[in-house]
């Protein structure tokens, strides 16, 4: 076999870096999504493999959400305005995750990419709920949250829909009660947290999601 | 010595352990250098060139066994050392527990930890207790229970500039305790592999002089988090 010299090597070298990197930054846009989905494959531990959630992990479906929101609460996280209340045991697990992100540029590209999932539909588990009476209730969230569960960015209200009716119910209460919301940071969460307090009880909280999942499908 | 050079020691049990830490490793320090000094000699001395061909022994006569036998002995003397310091020290650390009338709780979950400070009627679960998330605030020189719990599963309490680390373990309280003895900020880390998030799962220990934690607690007190505790009940 022919062997090659030393500088003819470093020639080589030289070309095929330069091809490289020629190729790289050609499919940069692609790239960034290409980070977002290997970031990803660690969110899909408790999140599922498409985003659909994961009841076992207390973790919500995230397929689909808006990027704005979804970015919104990852930096809730990881700042330290959610996941921060000793009483918060699913908050407390996301929040480690949200650290794991160690820059700003990661975490937009993870966002973005469970953005570009499919939403997902998931079955009802919580029983007893009046979606008709849930209808009115939902009078009052319609300002923030839209006719339609679609979320208001303006408002800092997230969309409802696509979500799993037990994560919806661990939320409002948590709102209810002040594990979420009541830190200092939380600016929006705050205005979240008077609404949870006009559910009365169980029972509304139950009726109102119940409606709320009528608007998923 | 060779520990506090690279973490401070800021209990009064941390330069004990260092002590037997320091101890073990001079012992082998000296066993490992001497032999294997010895083993470069013999090879260098006996190297092919000006040695005749090895010869078989069974190293069963006495004038063989002994370079067995003695530093054996003189090892088994060093261990008895070791193992007098060592339970000297694990006594002092872990099986007494010295009275004091202060007590925090440490809840591990994963992953992060929550500390309950009994807040200025120093008694907890009072309504002036103060909860924390990944602080705990304790006052220098004064001597300190811990109740470690655990809520889901296995972690590990440790504080390095104390030298002390402790397993949660799930459904169980186990009980210690520690004098701060330096001021400052130090880290908490778990020391237990406990799931994805273990890595993450750090707190800061904040020691302060009298006045700077009777200022924190007026300062955080109180929070009013155990209504909201009582609250929960009805979940
Ligand atoms: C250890 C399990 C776990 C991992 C891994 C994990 N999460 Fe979570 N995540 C959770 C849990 C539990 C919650 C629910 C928190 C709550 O109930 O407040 C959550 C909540 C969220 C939320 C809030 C959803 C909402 O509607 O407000 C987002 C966004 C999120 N996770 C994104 C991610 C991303 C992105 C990753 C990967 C970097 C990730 N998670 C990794 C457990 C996890
Ligand atoms: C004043 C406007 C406003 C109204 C009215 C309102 N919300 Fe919200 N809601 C918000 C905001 C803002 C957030 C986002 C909080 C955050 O940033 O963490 C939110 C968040 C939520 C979340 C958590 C979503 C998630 O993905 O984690 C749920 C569930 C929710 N609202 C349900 C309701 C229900 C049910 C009602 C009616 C009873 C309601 N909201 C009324 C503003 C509102
Ligand atoms: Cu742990």
């Amino acid at each position: 076999m022919k062997r090659i010299g030393l500088w003819q090597y470093v020639l080589r070298v030289l070309c095929g870096t330069g091809l490289a990197l020629l190729v790289f930054s050609n499919t940069a846009n692609a790239e960034e999504n290409e980070r977002g989905k290997q970031l990803f494959e660690m969110c899909s531990q408790c999140h599922g493999l498409q985003g659909e959630g994961m009841a076992l992990s207390l973790a919500p479906s995230i397929a689909g959400l808006e990027l704005w929101s979804l970015e919104a609460q990852l930096r809730k996280f990881r700042d330290g305005a959610r996941g921060v209340h000793h009483e918060d045991i699913a908050g407390m697990r996301m929040r480690p995750m949200s650290m794991w992100l160690k820059t700003d540029e990661d975490l937009v590209a993870v966002a973005n990419y469970v953005a570009s999932l499919p939403a997902v539909t998931s079955e009802a588990t919580i029983e007893g709920g009046d979606a008709t009476k849930g209808k009115a209730l939902y009078g009052l969230c319609q300002s923030c949250h839209g006719a339609n569960g679609e979320g208001l960015q303006p408002l800092n209200a997230p969309k409802l829909t696509n979500h799993t009716d037990w994560y919806l119910k661990t939320q409002i209460y948590n709102f209810k009660t002040g594990i979420r919301g009541s830190n200092p940071k939380d600016t929006t969460g705050a205005l979240m947290r008077p609404m949870a307090m006009a559910l009365a009880n169980d029972q509304a909280i139950n009726d109102v999601i119940s409606y709320i999942m009528t608007l998923s499908k | 010595m060779l520990i506090e050079a690279l973490v401070p020691a800021a209990s009064s049990y941390a330069k004990d352990i260092d002590f037997v830490w320091e101890l073990v490793f001079w012992f082998v320090a000296f066993w490992f250098i001497l032999s294997e000094g010895i083993f470069f000699y013999f090879i260098m001395k006996f190297r092919k060139k000006n040695s005749p061909k090895a010869e078989y022994i069974s190293g069963e006569e006495k004038h063989q066994k002994k370079w067995i036998t003695y530093p054996h002995i003189a090892v088994l003397i060093c261990d008895v050392f070791i193992v007098v310091a060592a339970v000297k020290v694990w006594y002092d650390v872990k099986q007494d527990m010295p009275p004091t009338d202060r007590t925090v709780r440490v809840m591990s979950s994963q992953w992060a930890w929550t500390f309950t400070h009994p807040g200025p009627d120093g008694k907890l679960d009072t309504a002036d207790d103060i909860i924390k998330n990944d602080e705990l605030h304790v006052e220098v020189d004064q001597l300190y229970h811990y109740e470690l719990h655990s809520r889901d599963v296995l972690h590990d309490f440790s504080v390095p500039v104390f030298r002390l680390k402790q397993d949660a373990i799930p459904g169980r309280t186990i009980m210690g305790w520690f004098t701060p003895t330096l001021t400052g900020e130090f880290d908490i880390q778990c020391a237990e592999i406990c799931g994805i998030g273990h890595g993450l799962m750090g707190a800061r220990i904040f020691i302060e002089s009298k006045e700077q934690h009777e200022s924190w607690m007026a300062k955080n007190n109180p929070r009013g988090e155990n209504l909201l505790l009582a609250s929960n009940e009805g979940r």
